[in-house]
């Protein structure tokens, strides 16, 4: 890769963009090189995704200037940037599942005459491509829902170069492949890259970028801090510029001391999600738990919940040993989950706060099937107060609530049940910063009262912030512990990105 | 709703409209008919509606009140009050007791509840294809055992007797339906806006997941739903036979539409635009008495139809629109 002169396929300069309050890019700029692998990295929310969908036509920029193969570019839409040679491989696979594979790799560009489809040309052709460009024979007729992630990653691809692209950006494609086929992928992009297409590359694995990628540009806080060359440049170097190191006063200070042991995990196993994983979680404590997307921290956390059942291992709740196949399990044995998607499992915004604080520990407040009112009320009443939830009274729906307040109505609901265990998944995506530090205080006062608390966060500010222990997953296992000075972000990052593991040499 | 002062009055004059259209349309057309009709506010003729166009068509309502609260939906109604009227007579016929007999035709619309709740829960099969999916089968399996369609009445003294019991008798000068009615709507109020149960079902209908992540027993809350639905439009199934001392086959059907109707005329009472068994009651006052009505100043029965799409229309649009310009 030493062109003598580089050629730019896309450059973009100056974008800005806000969402309400929220500014997602602020004078955020990428440059793209024909003939070269490009990595972007940055942590959840640095703008990675922003400008990509930017590129994509999906968001319109609020300004800045787009240049694709020397053509300024004004308004863009997700088909005109096609035309432009410019082709996306998004993270979630976008294939119709019982699409032929000829059918999936000329979708919207179909061979025929008139209104009328050949399928047999469209066969025909894309094994032809498939097999010239990457040396792969598939049946005819091959089901899309029938290949492997792997293979229906580069059938995506070789619908971009049936069309002709001169771009290719690829959203977190390693995320749900096994090793044998990322090497096999990284073979398929630098074969590209030597036939001088422009490849964007976004993956959170940082050693995949070292292994790939030409350049990189890192981005933080919706900005770009740099563009390095990953040989001459440490992974640790990177991770760092990707981390902003204004803390602030967010996070309260607490001292309590542990309790007994309330969660207790061994040897817990999911197929396809993660193996032998173990871990204590006493009373009074939070513990983090992290790993980046596919890495099967999100499926612990379910298996906490009884949401997926786990293949092996145990989990116990203050001693006893417990089997979690529903969340009326979960539920009944003290272990409370805020969810990620708050609107869709966390809180019923069509109800009002009473109804969703007492709805998981309605037996409590009734006789005989009959809801007590009195008691409800009561009870609903003192947690309001409890909590500082700001609404306008009890019976408000919780539509007309803070995205913060809603958060503590969720909380709310498992106090009412005097749950023991707590399982927060991302608390406080999609919450303001105020909001966080009260949701922050609230889980040290949890602890302070005795819960045991795991906090699955992608926030690695947050996790060093608030919690006594953080648990790294990295690919299915454990990857690392970290507590006290060892944890922080520049470990946790680089833990789940693979780069190290076990900072603290002990496990859990 | 709070406003600023100065555009209070009139934002509360639409908020009032809002909240109480269905109210408002209700005595519109009590007014309009009584002005129009010598004979509608006469007692004979209300009486008449009463029995003969509120009291079944409600209890028919009521249980699929129970069913959209849930966010789901029953249109196999219509197939659980043939059912439980075709088993009721059938077992009447052959020379059973009134008791056998009402024991049989719930037992009938039982099963079919039954039936949706093993589509739905089990199967995970939507309510509106599983229910679609039994109203199918149940209007073939009456022409099968009808041999195609045929009616079944009843003639013969004994068997009169019994339907004429649960008819045509009153208590303290209200009539057995009536009667039959009211305990119906306090039992579905109390279970539905009361009990542990009916929270569970709101919060079902408000957003599934919720429920399920907050340790709701959803399928089996679910199935109770569409149980009590089933048996309650077995009520009227009976009650169908008994007034008309027969059974026809794919009569059923006739309450579907105007039970679906009431409900959600019903939903315009709350803010929210959740069913409730007062709203729902409003909406079958409000369609018997639009048909009666309209009978009485010499409407056909198709132009009948006509009137009540028209109603439903315009009561939810004022009600709605009425109510996003407030918001």
């Amino acid at each position: 890769m030493q062109a003598a002169k580089r050629e730019i396929a896309v450059s973009m300069s100056d974008i800005s963009k806000r969402f309400g309050p929220v500014r997602a890019l602020e004078n955020a700029n990428l440059e793209i090189e024909r003939g070269s692998i490009l990595g972007l990295v940055g942590q959840n929310g640095a703008g990675k995704s922003t400008i990509i969908k930017v590129l994509a036509g999906i968001i319109k920029p609020d300004s800045g200037t787009i240049v694709i193969n020397g053509e300024t570019v004004t308004a863009l839409s997700p088909a005109s940037v096609e035309k432009l040679g410019v082709h996306f491989i998004h993270q979630d696979r976008l294939l119709v599942p019982t699409a032929t594979v000829g059918e999936a790799v000329f979708l919207g560009h179909e061979i025929g005459f008139g209104p009328f489809v050949s399928r047999r040309a469209m066969e025909r052709k894309a094994a032809d491509l498939l097999k010239r460009f990457f040396g792969m024979e598939l049946p005819a007729g091959t089901l899309v829902k029938d290949l492997t992630t792997a293979q229906q990653k580069v059938v995506q691809i070789t619908r971009a170069l049936a069309q002709k692209a001169s771009v290719l950006v690829l959203d977190e494609p390693t995320a749900a492949l096994v090793k044998r086929e990322v090497d096999s992928l990284f073979d398929v992009l630098r074969r590209l890259r030597d036939d001088g297409i422009a490849v964007v590359f976004i993956s959170h694995y940082m050693q995949e970028i070292e292994k790939l990628c030409d350049r990189v540009t890192v981005m933080r806080n919706g900005t770009d801090v740099g563009t390095v060359d990953p040989r001459e440049t440490s992974i640790d170097e990177i991770i760092s510029m990707m981390i902003a190191r204004d803390v602030g006063e967010m996070f309260p200070k607490r001292s309590v001391t542990l309790g007994a042991p309330v969660l207790e995990v061994a040897n817990l196993r999911l197929g396809g999600g993660f193996e032998n994983i173990g871990f204590k979680v006493r009373a009074g404590e939070i513990v983090g738990l992290t790993g980046l997307l596919g890495s099967g921290a999100k499926e612990i956390v379910q298996c906490l919940f009884g949401l997926k059942t786990a293949d092996g291992g145990s989990i116990k709740v203050e001693g006893k040993q417990l089997s979690l196949s529903t969340p009326v399990k979960a539920v009944r044995d003290g272990i409370a989950m805020l969810p990620e998607d708050r609107r869709a499992h966390g809180v019923a915004i069509g109800l009002s706060v009473r109804e969703n604080i007492s709805l998981a520990s309605l037996r409590r407040y009734s006789k005989s099937g009959l809801v007590s009112r009195r008691s409800e009320n009561q009870a609903v009443d003192g947690l309001i107060k409890e909590l500082s939830i700001k609404t306008p009274h009890r019976d408000a729906l919780v539509r007309e609530l803070s995205g913060g307040n809603q958060q503590k109505v969720a909380i709310a609901k498992w106090l009412s049940c005097q749950s023991r265990v707590y399982v927060l998944d991302e608390p406080t995506v999609a919450v303001d910063v105020g909001a966080k530090v009260e949701i922050y205080n609230l889980l040290n006062r949890l602890a302070g009262e005795g819960a045991a608390i795991l906090l699955l966060s992608s926030d690695l500010l947050e996790l060093v912030g608030v919690c006594d222990r953080v648990l790294v997953v990295y690919r299915g296992r454990l990857a690392g512990t970290f507590s006290g000075p060892s944890m922080n972000s520049d470990a946790l990052l680089a833990a789940s990105s693979g780069a190290r593991s076990n900072a603290d040499g002990v496990a859990a | 709703m709070s406003v600023s002062a100065n555009d209070s009055r009139k934002v509360s004059l639409r908020a009032f409209l809002a909240k109480y259209s269905v109210l408002i349309a209700f005595a519109a057309i009590v007014i309009f008919f009584a002005v129009a009709s010598p004979t509608f506010l006469t007692p004979a003729n209300l009486f008449n509606v009463l029995v003969n166009n509120v009291v079944m068509l409600a209890i028919v309502a009521l249980g699929l009140t129970i069913v959209i609260s849930s966010g789901g939906i029953d249109l196999s109604v219509g197939v659980s009050v043939d059912m439980a009227s075709m088993v009721f007579v059938m077992l009447l016929a052959a020379g059973y007791s009134g008791v056998v007999g009402v024991g049989g035709g719930l037992g009938a619309a039982l099963i079919v509840g039954i039936l949706n709740a093993i589509l739905i829960t089990r199967l995970n099969i939507s309510p509106f294809l599983a229910t679609l999916g039994v109203l199918f089968i149940g209007q073939s399996t009456q022409q099968l055992a009808t041999s195609g369609g045929q009616p079944i009445y009843l003639t013969s003294g004994y068997a009169s007797d019994q339907f004429n019991a649960i008819a045509r008798t009153a208590l303290f000068g209200v009539p057995t339906p009536v009667i039959l009615l009211i305990v119906v709507t306090v039992a579905v109020h109390i279970l539905l806006h009361r009990s542990v149960f009916g929270r569970y079902v709101q919060a079902m209908g408000a957003q599934p997941g919720v429920a399920w992540y907050s340790g709701i027993r959803v399928p089996r809350e679910l199935s109770m739903v569409h149980v009590l639905c089933a048996l309650l439009a077995g009520v009227t199934g009976i009650l169908l036979s008994a007034t008309v001392k027969s059974y026809v086959p794919l009569s059923g059907n006739a309450f579907l539409l105007d039970a679906i109707g009431a409900t959600f005329i019903g939903t315009t009472l709350s803010r929210e635009r959740k069913p409730s068994v007062i709203g729902t009651l409003l909406g079958v006052l409000l369609l018997a008495i639009v048909k009666n009505g309209l009978l009485l100043v010499g409407w056909n029965f198709y132009w009948q139809q006509v009137g009540i799409g028209v109603l439903v229309f315009l009561v939810l649009a004022v009600s709605f629109g009425l109510r996003r310009a407030t918001h």
